[in-house]
């Protein structure tokens, strides 16, 4: 049973704090910019958090802030990818557990685009540009990811099966 | 919002968050493995001949001096743009085929490494320091990949990490034309072992290219460049991680 949750966007953000993928999944028309705004307040957020804990274990975050009618979840990975879920505010009660799935399905949905081979068609082969290719999977070229995060998205319930 | 799953059968969230693991014949991948090298070789031929002809050709045209070149940089394709950053020394044509092959296995190393360990690291907390990372590595990382785990670990504790392995999967099954008189002269010879000129060692070298790039690219995976000596004495490899001051 999909958990009833609204799931508002979702965003990516390197390990130097450059953003991979942002997408907005209940209406994808609504404007990308505020959702960028979300991740930049949720980073500093995270980086609180994990100055607070000495040595951060959990890749859990759990919820981090409230804004405007949206909740904002984080989840750090341990190669220091972070995962922002906005989740539209309802009466019912969240789970953790429902959110942490969501968290490990999106890292999967990452890791699975990550993995793609000709990322680095282009690139020269030995400069160990981690970065620049991390961010590569979130371009336009690359429709792998966005349809991975749609996919996740549809299990959860946001988006209704029939549109793309 | 009560999407019950349609004709187009939408995965169920706990089937994404945490697929079943998919298995693989750990026979077929060795197999595998071995003709990945014999192939890239063949293939490594083709591609240098082929950077080798263009050049000549650009010598005759006069844009390039005669040889010897300087380190040119060629641009266009990849596999000239690979050439080029490996410096042309007074090289044997043999020793620079060997080169180009092992920067290619290591590339596909480092692929390999970095993604296999973004999976392992699905499930697992995150490291508290660079020791523990080390450790994730020789535990985790080897039981996947060559299951085992490293029988030795060593540092000095300012970078410098010795991973041993006293019989390394890639290179536990080689053999060699010259056999004997080659495994007794190695076993006398032990303290030098890459400065061997034998073929055991050398292709063993190529072998171990391919593990050497994946202990790098999930090095950098997780954050930490660093640079990788393998150092074999068959069946026993050894790795020398060296992590940049500050790790």
């Amino acid at each position: 049973m999909p958990p009833q949750l609204g799931l508002a966007a979702v965003a990516f953000v390197s390990a130097q704090n450059h953003p991979i993928l942002v997408r907005a999944l209940l209406t994808p028309t609504d404007d990308l910019l505020k959702f960028h705004y979300l991740a930049h307040t949720s980073l500093d957020v995270i980086d609180e958090r994990i100055a607070a804990a000495p040595k951060n274990p959990e890749s859990y975050l759990g919820f981090l802030y409230a804004m405007e009618e949206v909740a904002v979840y984080g989840y750090i990975t341990p190669l220091k990818v972070k995962i922002i879920l906005a989740l539209t505010l309802t009466d019912a009660v969240v789970r953790d557990a429902d959110v942490i799935a969501m968290f490990k399905a999106f890292h999967l949905a990452y890791y699975r685009s990550v993995a793609n081979p000709f990322l680095k068609l282009h690139t020269p082969l030995d400069t160990p540009s981690e970065h620049s290719t991390l961010l590569l999977a979130g371009s336009a070229q690359w429709k792998g990811f966005r349809r991975r995060v749609d996919e996740v998205a549809r299990a959860v319930g946001a988006l209704p099966v029939s549109t793309s | 919002m009560n999407a019950a799953p349609g004709p187009s059968s939408s995965p169920s969230l706990s089937a994404l968050a945490d697929p079943p693991p998919r298995m693989m014949d750990s026979a077929a991948m060795d197999y595998f493995l071995i003709e990945l090298v014999q192939t890239l070789s063949q293939s490594a031929k083709v591609a240098d001949a082929r950077a080798k002809k263009v050049e000549q050709e650009m010598i005759d045209a006069g844009l390039l001096p005669p040889p010897p070149p300087p380190p040119q940089v060629l641009k266009g394709r990849k596999e000239l743009q690979r050439e080029s950053t490996v410096p042309t020394l007074d090289k044997t044509p043999a020793e620079e085929e060997e080169e180009s092959v092992r920067a290619r296995l290591e590339a596909i190393g480092l692929h390999v490494g970095a993604n296999i360990t973004e999976r392992l690291c699905h499930d697992r907390l995150g490291f508290s320091d660079t020791l523990d990372t080390i450790k994730f590595i020789c535990k985790e990382l080897w039981s996947t990949c060559w299951d085992k785990q490293v029988d030795n670990l060593r540092t000095n504790h300012r970078g410098v990490y010795v991973l041993q392995d006293n019989s390394f999967k890639p290179i536990a099954r080689i053999s060699s034309w010259e056999s004997r008189a080659d495994a007794t002269r190695r076993a006398k010879l032990v303290e030098s072992p890459l400065t061997l000129v034998d073929s055991d060692s050398d292709s063993a070298v190529q072998y171990v290219a391919m593990s050497a790039g994946t202990l790098r690219g999930s090095l950098a995976r997780l954050g930490l460049q660093a640079t990788i000596i393998p150092e074999i004495n068959l069946p026993q490899c050894t790795f020398q991680v060296k992590l940049p001051k500050g790790a």
